[in-house]
């Protein structure tokens, strides 16, 4: 035991010795050590880790405005496009809020009434066969000459007309003006058309002021329905200069048909609403009529001229008698399509 | 610079050298790694002087583990040596009440090599209390025994220098005055070591 212990004091000095001299040689060499040298290198150990470091740095520094960056960039983003969606949908409605008055009628609508006043057998095959579209329209003279909305008659393979006692026509396609949305038909085409009384009434080309009294013919269905009401603005839809705005009732099937003032002069010629207000209707003005007529290529009339009535014939009636008057030269219009 | 046109030397070189007490291999050691442990030291708050200690304590950790044939080296030594300096560095710190250590290496995050530090680092306090200790003992040994002690067991002079430094009659007296010395160290040692 003495022993051991012995060898063991003997030992941790020999070691405690070992550790004395090692530290001495370390001392030796770290003073023989050229520091600025280390300090060299140590900066180059800093460069190296500052190359990383510094995207970190730079990372910590601009994190707030990048992250402001970001949410700014994907609001905007989201936000233009959420915006473009919006007007372009915007854009769709107001599209769709100008609508034409033309009714397409369904097949199960079969008119008794026109068997019962079937003479000529023709009404029959019509009413086997019902229109795909229908509007209204009004004779522009008595021979026969009769004027419509374009987007009643386009692509059409036939036309009918229907006067408001049943009577049925078919008609010709003469001239139609995409632009203005009018169409001029030919009842003479037919021989079963004769030539009427002359058209009471007159086409006034100037202007109407705002706040005249109107009124229409026209057939939103198998009948003939008269609507009134006062001339609204000056432009129709979206500030069309050709068109009046009118507030008067009228629903698809009064397209094509008659507006008149309270004198009985042709004014313009109902041709759709606006589908969001209530109340707000739309006239082709007259002068485009006219302008439209004149612009009718002679050959298309076939030597037979196209002249207006000018007298109006409707003037001091009451409205009662004007619409009497009137309803025999308002007709429906029917047309087939393939 | 000497050490680039001599051969670097590699990791087992460099510890068969240390073992063996190559003044060559521990100067190349000590330059090696020293400019790592200066730049961990040195962002973390530490001065140069700081670093150096750590490191030189670092190197006697490895020292008196190589020469005691017990040291396991599971990575390189360069990984090791950091370890151990990190967790020094770190424990001084500690003490100085500051508690991050900023990673100058990935090698710090080598799971291994910590835990092997952590073992030797605890034998190491060990030693470093005992050895303490010892230095305690032989100051409060008196003279000449101190003297006589230090010269053959730290400055290990030869038995025959010490009797004639001492003017022993011959060195046989000289043992037996060291042998009685060492007794009286080693009650002086265990009377604190053992409690």
């Amino acid at each position: 035991m003495d022993m051991n212990e012995h060898n063991d004091i003997e030992n941790a000095l020999r070691a405690y010795g070992d550790r004395i001299r090692f530290r001495r040689r370390l001392a030796a060499i770290h003073a023989d050590m050229n520091l600025d040298d280390v300090r060299e290198e140590v900066r180059m150990y800093r460069s190296d880790a500052t190359q990383s470091g510094q995207i970190r740095m730079l990372w910590r520094t601009y994190r707030t405005t990048l992250a402001v960056a970001a949410s700014v960039a994907v609001i905007t983003t989201f936000g233009s496009i959420f915006l473009y969606r919006a007007y372009q949908q915007s854009h769709k409605q107001q599209e769709q809020q100008y609508s034409q008055l033309s009714k397409e009628i369904q097949a199960v609508k079969s008119s008794q009434r026109k068997l019962i006043n079937d003479f000529t057998g023709r009404s029959r095959s019509l009413s086997v066969n019902p229109a795909q579209i229908a509007g209204s329209g009004f004779l522009l003279t008595p021979d026969g000459y009769f004027v419509t909305n374009n987007h009643i008659v386009r692509d059409a393979d036939s036309v009918y007309v229907q006067s408001a006692k049943g009577e049925v026509y078919k008609a010709r396609i003469v001239h139609t003006d995409q632009v203005h949305d009018l169409a001029i038909l030919q009842l003479c085409d037919d021989t079963a058309f004769r030539t009427m009384p002359p058209v009471p009434y007159s086409f006034e080309s100037h202007t109407s002021d705002l706040g005249e009294r109107v009124f229409t013919l026209g057939y939103p269905r198998e009948e003939i329905v008269y609507g009134e009401g006062y001339l609204s603005s000056g432009t129709g839809f979206r500030g069309d200069s050709t068109a009046y705005q009118v507030a008067i009732g009228v629903n698809p099937g009064n397209s094509g048909g008659p507006l008149l003032d309270e004198k009985g002069n042709v004014i313009g010629i109902i041709s759709g609403k606006q589908t969001t207000s209530e109340g707000v209707s739309f006239a082709v003005k007259t002068s485009y009529l006219l302008e439209t007529i004149n612009s009718i290529p002679a050959d298309s009339l076939k030597g037979l001229p196209l002249r207006l009535s000018r007298k109006n014939t409707l003037v001091r009636l009451p409205r009662k008698q004007q619409i009497k008057r009137m309803q025999e030269y308002v007709y429906q219009v029917k047309v087939f399509k393939h | 610079m000497k050490e680039s046109r001599q051969p670097a030397l590699t990791d087992d070189e460099l510890l068969t050298g240390l073992a063996n007490g190559s003044d060559h291999a521990l100067t190349q050691l000590y330059r090696r790694y020293f400019p790592m442990v200066l730049h961990l030291v040195t962002t973390n708050s530490g001065t140069d002087d700081d670093a150096k200690d750590i490191y030189q304590e670092a190197l006697v950790v490895l020292y008196e583990k190589v020469r005691s044939g017990s040291l396991e080296l599971h990575c390189q030594l360069k990984t090791y040596l950091y370890s151990v300096c990190r967790r020094l560095w770190l424990k001084q710190l500690t003490q100085q009440s500051r508690y991050m250590v900023r990673d100058v290496d990935a090698a710090a995050t080598d799971q291994q090599a910590v835990n092997q530090v952590d073992d030797d680092l605890t034998d190491h306090e060990e030693r470093n209390r005992q050895f303490d200790l010892m230095a305690d003992s032989l100051d409060r040994l008196g003279e000449p025994c101190r003297t006589l002690l230090d010269d053959f067991y730290i400055q290990h002079l030869s038995m025959q220098d010490i009797t004639e430094k001492f003017g022993y009659t011959n060195a046989d007296n000289a043992k037996t005055q060291k042998y009685k010395c060492l007794m009286r160290l080693k009650r002086l040692f265990f009377s604190e070591y053992k409690v």
